[in-house]
Formats: structure tokens, sequence, C-alpha cells
């Protein structure tokens, strides 16, 4: 009878990545201070675009490993057992970003009252725009900061709670009847995740922090939009350390089969994706009303073309043609290539949502933004890896596991 | 060594101790009994409101859409909003039998046959509305795309009307042979069962001369893969191009980009709410509890509360943004002819939330969720709540254009108007009834696809390896 491996270790080339990745981050955000940040208003705004658009994109995606997590476990899903510590770990990620997130908003929003950013911040600006002033009761600093504040502090704790009860199960074995109270627990507080994700994620918070960019536009489908984009990234963000862990001989039970299941959600939710970009960009389009089509005006015809086709081509495109066959998502290459690809596609999908009404008239895209990605990369890596050594790599004990163990499409 | 388990703290799908042939006994016993009194009754009041129905359309037909109470503005009335409401309903079976299916939600087996039997039924309620709204059905045909002298404009590519038609007959086609599919090993199952010699024709030929070889059930199960992969996006389409013919509108009320994706989870919710008013009738008269138990309803009740949250979440998204967008006309639509109690139409807005978004919310309980009447009430309480949904839309959008003017009278509807829809619950549970005497109700294969896994019996059988330490459990039967 073997036992199970379940004590990750971190690797030295896994911390060397992590902190050069860091510190390439912190570089592009130091000479970014010197070189933009202090060069004119442009320069600032296109700085502090960056980091807000950088951050939001990594706490969802990383937020979306919770989201994950506690839909499974209303659905009372058993295949996700193996190998569900790893959206566990990516998941304690959250708590980092959320608070980078808070401080860099809580600057836009209190220290700077940047209105370059935020047009509703002009106070000057909302009493002169009947439309602007009409939104007041949304659109303010004070309901603003008191939301986020509660979205990520809550996002933290129900986490929190999530993975404390997850630990119950390396403790002993259960019993039918301790086994039926655990999953009724665990049920209990994934609905509470889910409800409080529904009013943060799937409504307000794409509103106030990238939406309310656009202070006059509006578009109803925005916030399911936005997550749709950023779970498939966090899809794809979990594919990507199951497969780094299995190939140190990590995660002996998830096998293929788990692997397809993944691969399976990353093209659902590809398409999903999809079809929300076309039902809000049709709609605006067919209807063609100015006060709407505004938003898309630069984005088709101006300068973001380019980048406004890339988005549909690596993210609808590229995943329908290659993640459709069976083989494609039984393939560990493949899936890698495709998780890489898709998370990339995803932040420029949220590049052009927040830089794309910041700068209108050019495209910022370059080291900058990649410098910035690279910090929050690296912070992932650093973190997750951190998590996933400070807990056994499967809850042995789960009354699920066994289903997940024979599991097989 | 491969192992067929799954945790016994999952309820049995399957109880009273079945085997095999319990089950094919069970199920087909309806078919082969002499109906009882009980569906003489329902069947004939089911024809009898076919009949006003068709009375009705008649009197549409010879004389003229002023049969019905349209008016001015409100050209989409009764007609529209139960066309959308039986294709809302027409969602649950396809999405049971393919999206579940891709999800592999056991439980679909004990109720994905009356599901998918339910969407055909509905969706040709469905059709009937846009068909009979033309006034001139006789020229019906003209929405079919083929070389003609009609000009530019017919057939018109760039209507959602017409994307329509192609949705739902492709969606009727697919949901149709996937539920045929299903049923040709069952038919043949009535047939080796069949003691005089014309039931063993027709089920005979109905069956296709299935003999259950291996080779007939490998291509069974391709052919079934193959559909549900093409069920799947066209449960997606049907309804967002649903909405489409709402929101590509600049309508106030109309033309919201959250459309697509809030109607479909609409019609899931209303489809599992008629699934449910079904399946607890179905279950009672055929005796059928053992194969859809609490523990089915108890997940369909799940999807209730979900689908009603999200739609939930779509309203007052809208009602936000009809206030955060700052637009007259939009601030209107949704404050003053909608959520204003007082408002002439305000009384269905608030009809609406009540029956789709709060009472749903009783589903959050688990008791609640595994009771009968509860659930019963509430499936036909939803589905009010959905009507409700599509007259508001239709309706508070159109009565008052942008000038005053142009405001409509009250509109309710004329007796013939009410007689079509009751026309279409003829026609409906006409067909269901039929169905329940001629068909197997419940896929009788695939119950005893996931009896040997999650019959009750057989769980019981796995108490070994669900004692098993996990290190051991892997060494016997990991793969």
């Amino acid at each position: 009878m073997a036992s199970i491996r379940a004590q990750f270790e971190i690797p030295g080339k896994m911390k060397t990545w992590s902190i050069a990745l860091i510190a390439i981050g912190i570089l592009a955000f130091i000479i970014g201070l010197v070189t933009k940040a202090t060069h004119g208003e442009h320069g600032k705004v296109e700085f502090i675009g960056t980091l807000m658009y950088n951050s939001i994109f990594f706490t969802l995606v990383c937020n979306a490993s919770m989201f994950f997590i506690c839909a499974t476990t209303l659905a009372m899903g058993g295949w996700q057992i193996a190998f569900r510590r790893v959206p566990e770990a990516i998941s304690t990620v959250v708590p980092w970003f959320g608070g980078i997130t808070w401080l860099i908003l809580f600057y836009v929003v209190v220290i700077d009252h940047n209105h370059h950013i935020y047009h509703w911040l002009d106070e000057k600006a909302v009493d002169g725009d009947n439309i602007l002033r009409g939104k007041k009761g949304f659109l303010n600093p004070t309901f603003y900061l008191v939301w986020t504040t509660l979205a990520i502090g809550l996002w933290i704790l129900l986490g929190r709670r999530m993975r404390k009860l997850s630990s119950q199960a390396d403790e002993k074995a259960m019993d039918a009847e301790e086994g039926q109270r655990y999953i009724w627990k665990n049920t209990v507080s994934a609905a509470l995740f889910i409800v409080w994700f529904a009013l943060t994620v799937g409504s307000t918070i794409p509103w106030l922090w990238q939406m309310s960019i656009d202070a006059h536009w509006y578009s109803t489908m925005y916030s399911w939009y936005t997550f749709a984009s950023s779970f498939v990234s966090g899809m794809s963000l979990v594919a990507l350390f199951v497969i780094y862990l299995k190939n140190k001989g990590y995660l002996e039970f998830t096998t293929q089969e788990h692997l397809h299941d993944i691969g399976k959600f990353m093209f659902a939710f590809s398409i999903f994706w999809t079809y929300l970009w076309f039902s809000q960009y049709m709609l605006i389009w067919y209807a063609n009303i100015p006060e709407e089509t505004v938003y898309f005006q630069h984005r088709v015809l101006g300068p973001y073309k380019g980048i406004f086709f890339l988005n549909l081509i690596i993210n609808f495109v590229c995943p329908i043609l290659i993640l459709m066959k069976r083989g494609a998502k039984r393939n560990y290459t493949l899936i890698t290539f495709m998780a890489v690809l898709i998370i990339f596609g995803h932040w420029v999908d949220f590049y052009q949502m927040v830089m794309g009404s910041l700068s209108k008239e050019h495209v910022t895209l370059g080291w900058l933004d990649f410098g910035i990605a690279a910090f929050f990369v690296g912070m992932i890596i650093m973190i997750v890896g951190k998590s996933l050594a400070s807990k056994p790599l499967v809850a042995k004990y789960h009354p699920y596991l066994k289903e997940s163990i024979i599991h097989h499409t | 060594m491969h192992l067929k388990y799954e945790s016994q703290l999952r309820e049995p799908l399957v109880t009273g101790n079945k085997d095999y042939h319990q089950v094919t006994e069970d199920i087909c016993r309806p078919i082969e009994a002499k109906p009882t009194k009980l569906w003489y009754v329902g069947f004939f009041i089911a024809v009898t409101l076919l009949m006003f129905g068709v009375y009705s359309v008649y009197r549409e037909v010879t004389y003229g859409i002023g049969q019905w109470n349209l008016n001015k503005t409100i050209g989409w009335g009764w007609d529209i909003t139960n066309f959308v409401w039986w294709v809302g309903i027409g969602h649950a079976g396809t999405l049971i039998s393919a999206i579940l299916l891709l999800f592999r939600q056991g439980w679909r087996t004990g109720v994905n046959r009356a599901a998918e039997a339910m969407t055909i039924f509905a969706v040709m309620c469905a059709g009937q509305f846009p068909i009979f709204h033309m006034g001139r059905v006789w020229m019906a045909f003209f929405v079919l795309p083929y070389p003609n002298t009609r000009g530019p404009l017919w057939t018109n590519f760039n209507s959602p009307l017409l994307w329509d038609v192609f949705a739902i007959s492709t969606y009727f086609t697919v949901s149709l042979l996937f539920w045929y599919s299903g049923l040709i090993p069952d038919f043949a199952t009535v047939r080796d069962r069949a003691k005089t010699k014309l039931r063993k024709l027709l089920y005979g030929v109905a069956s296709f001369g299935w003999t259950g070889s291996t080779k007939h059930w490998q291509r069974h199960e391709s052919l079934s893969l193959v559909l549900a992969g093409l069920s799947t996006p066209l449960v997606l389409s049907v309804h967002t191009i649903v909405s489409f013919d709402f929101a590509t509108s600049v309508i106030p009320g109309w033309h919201t980009t959250i459309f697509p994706p809030y109607f479909v989870a609409g019609a899931v919710f209303s489809g599992f709410a008629m699934v449910q008013t079904l399946m607890l009738m179905l279950r009672k008269i055929f005796v059928l509890e053992d194969y859809i138990t609490l523990g089915h309803i108890e997940a369909m009740n799940k999807v209730i509360v979900l689908t009603g949250s999200i739609v939930g979440c779509a309203y007052l998204t809208e009602l936000f943004m009809g206030w955060y967008s700052q637009n007259k006309y939009e601030g209107y639509t949704f404050w003053y002819s909608r959520a204003n109690l007082f408002s002439p139409y305000g009384w269905s807005y608030w009809g609406m939330m009540a029956c789709n978004v709060i009472s749903p919310q009783l589903f959050w309980s688990r008791k609640l969720r595994r009771n009968l009447f509860v659930t019963f009430f509430m499936s036909i309480i939803v589905n009010i709540g959905m009507w409700f949904e599509r007259f508001v839309i239709i309706v508070t959008s159109l009565y008052r254009d942008y000038l005053p003017s142009s405001w409509s009278p009250y509109y309710s509807p004329s007796i013939w108007e009410m007689g079509f829809y009751a026309g279409t619950f003829g026609l409906f549970f006409t067909c269901f009834f039929l169905f329940a005497k001629y068909f197997p109700v419940i896929a009788i294969a695939e119950i005893k696809y996931v009896l040997k896994v999650s019959g009750d019996n057989y769980k019981a059988g796995v108490e070994k390896e669900e004692k098993m330490p996990v290190e051991e459990f892997v060494h016997e039967y990991a793969h």
C-alpha cells in the first residue's frame, strides 16, 4: 500500500522565477513612476490605468478559483476533489491582490481624486452635467470606497471560511453522519460566497471599477461579461497549476480525465464569453444609438482596431478551433499552451476595457503593461507555491474523494 | 479493476430495491394497462380546450386580427407573450437531456423523457402564435428563403423575426430527433412485451428493428453524444434569438444588452417549473415515486432557485440601469411604467417580481425544496410569473409611445385571444396525455444504466469501499 505524496515542496526554480518576475515588476513600476507618472497628466493616467486593470484582472482571476470551488460544491460535484487544493491555493492570493487593488483604487479616488480616470470625481463637471449629476447617488467616493471595501473584505472572509472547512478533511475519517454534516456545512458556506459573488462580481463591482470610467456610458451586460472573462482565465490558471504539479509528480489521483473536464470548462466558458461578447456588441451595433455606440467607436474604427480583433481571435477563434477535439483537452502540452493563451487573451480584454477608455487616441500597450503583469504573475507563483506547501495536496478524508479517484469522463 | 461506485452520502436515484426486470415492469405498466377514468376525463378536457382554440383561430383567420384587442401601439399582446412563454417552457427538456448529460448529472435519467416530450409539445404550441399573428396565414411561406420575385425585402435576413424561424425550427428538429432516438430502445422493449399483433407491428415499426445488439448500442451512444453536442448551443440560441426580437430595437425596456443570457435563464426557470408540475402529477398517477424521488424534485428545485435568482439579478440590473443611464425614456419605462405599482400595468410588474424573484427564494430551505405541496404550488406560481414577465416586457414598453398623442387605451385581450391561448393548453395536454398513454414516460434504458451505481440496493453493496482507507482504495481501484 503506497502512501500518498501529499506534501508539496517548493522547488528552487519556482522561487527564483517568482522573485525574478516580481523584481521585473517592481523595476517596471519604478521606471514607470519616473518616466510616465511624473510626465504630464496623460502619462500619469496611463501609469495608473495600467496598475488598475492589472490589479483588477488578476484579483478577479484568482477569485474565480473560489467561485469554482463554491459552484462545484453547490452542484454536489465529486470529480474536482482530487485537485481541489489547487484552486484553494490560488484563492489565497485574493487577500494580497484585493489589498493591492484596494490601495490603487483608494489612491485614485481619495488621495489623487483623479478625474482623468473617473470623470465623475470632477465635482464641477458633475454639477454642470445633468446625467452625471443624476448618477451621484451611485458614483460618489464614499459609496465607491465602502462598497469596494466590503466586496474585497467579504471575498477574503468567505473564501477563508471555505478553506478552513476544507482543512477539516485532513484530520480524520468521517462516518456517514459526520460526512453528511460536513457536506452540509460546505454547502452553506459556498452558498454565502456565491450570493455575495453575484452581488459584487455579477453586478456592482465591474460597474464601479471599470464601467464608470466611461461615466456616461452603460450596458446591462457589462458585469456578466467581465465575470465570463475572469472566470475562463481563472479555470486556465487552475489548469496550469494542476499540470505543473502533475509534471513534478504530485497529484497522483488527478488524471487525464480530470484534465479533460478542466479543458471542457476552458472550452465552454470561452464560448460563453464569446456569446456575451457577441450579444453586447451586436445589440449595440444593431440599435445604433449614439450614446451606446460611443463605447465601440474608437475600439472598432479607431486605434484599438487591432486589439479589438486580436481579442476575438485569441479568446474565441483559437479556443473553438483548438479545444473542440477531445484529444486536445486530454493533452497536457496543448492545454498548457491554451491556458497561457487564454489568460493572455483576457488580460488583453481587460486592457482594452480599461485603457480603451482612458487612452482613446492611441494604444499604449508596451513594456509597462508587461512589466506590471510580470509582478502579478510572480506574486501568483510565489503565494500559490507557499499555500500549496502549507497543506496536504489532497484532502484525504473528503467524503467525495473516492469518487474523484475513479472519475472518468 | 473497474469499480462502479458513488458515495453513499448521495441519495439513491432509484429506490424500492429494483432489479432490471422490475424497472421494465414498472415503466411499461401504464402503457399496457387500460387507461384510467382520470385519463379519459383529462383527455376530454384537453381536447375540448383544443377545440375552443381551433374555433378561436378560425375566427381570427376568417375575420382578421381585428378579432383580437391589439391596438395602435400594442401590436404585440397576448399572442407574442404566449409565444415567448411557450418557447421558454420548451427549454427544460433539451437542457436536461443535453447540458445535464454533458455535466453528468445522473438524476436527469428519471425525468428526461417526459421533459423532452414536454419540450416538443411546448415548441409546437409556441409556433402557433407567430404563424397566426401574421394575419394572412396563407402567406406564411414568405418566411422561407427561396428565390422569389417579391423584391429585396423578402426574405428579410436582417430581421430577428426571421432568425426565429430558423432557430426554432432547428431546435424543434434536433429536439425531436434526440427524443426519438432515445425512445428507440424503449419502444423495442414494449414491442418485445406486446401481446397483440397490432401492438407488435406498431411498436416494431416505431423501434426501427432495434435488436439491442452491441453494434446498435454503440451507434446509439455516439448518436446521442453528437445530438447532445448539437443541442447544447441550440438551447442557448433559441431564447437568445427570441430576446433579439426585442433587444435589437430601440424601444426603451426592450433594448438592453443583458437580454440574451437573461432570457435563457428565464426560459430554463419556467421550463423546470413546468417539468415539476408534470412530474409531480406523473409520479403520483403512474406510481413512479421510486424513479422520480424526492431527490429528483429537490435537484430541480435547486435549478429553479438558481435560475430564478439569475433572472432576479437581471431584473435588478435593468431597473438599476434604467436609473443609472439617466436616460429619460429608459427611466420612464422602468420606474414609471413598470416599478410604479399604481401605473396602469404596475400590477403586472409586481406580480412578476413576487412570482419570479421573491417566492423562489423559499427554495433556499432544504425542507421546502423537499415538500411536495410547496413544490407543486411554486411550480405553478413560477409559470404565472414568467407569463407576467413577457407581458410586462411587451405591453409596458408599448402602451405609451414617445408622444402622448400615440398613447393607447388600456389593453385587455378579447375572448378569442384568450381562446387561442387556452387552445394551446389543449394542444399541449392532448399531446401529453397521448404521450403518457403510449410512450414509456421514463427512459427505461437510461434508468437501467444508472441503476447499478445509484440504485438503493446496489449502493448498499459498496459499504466495503466506503469504509476503506483511501490508500487501499487507490491501490485496488485507481486507473
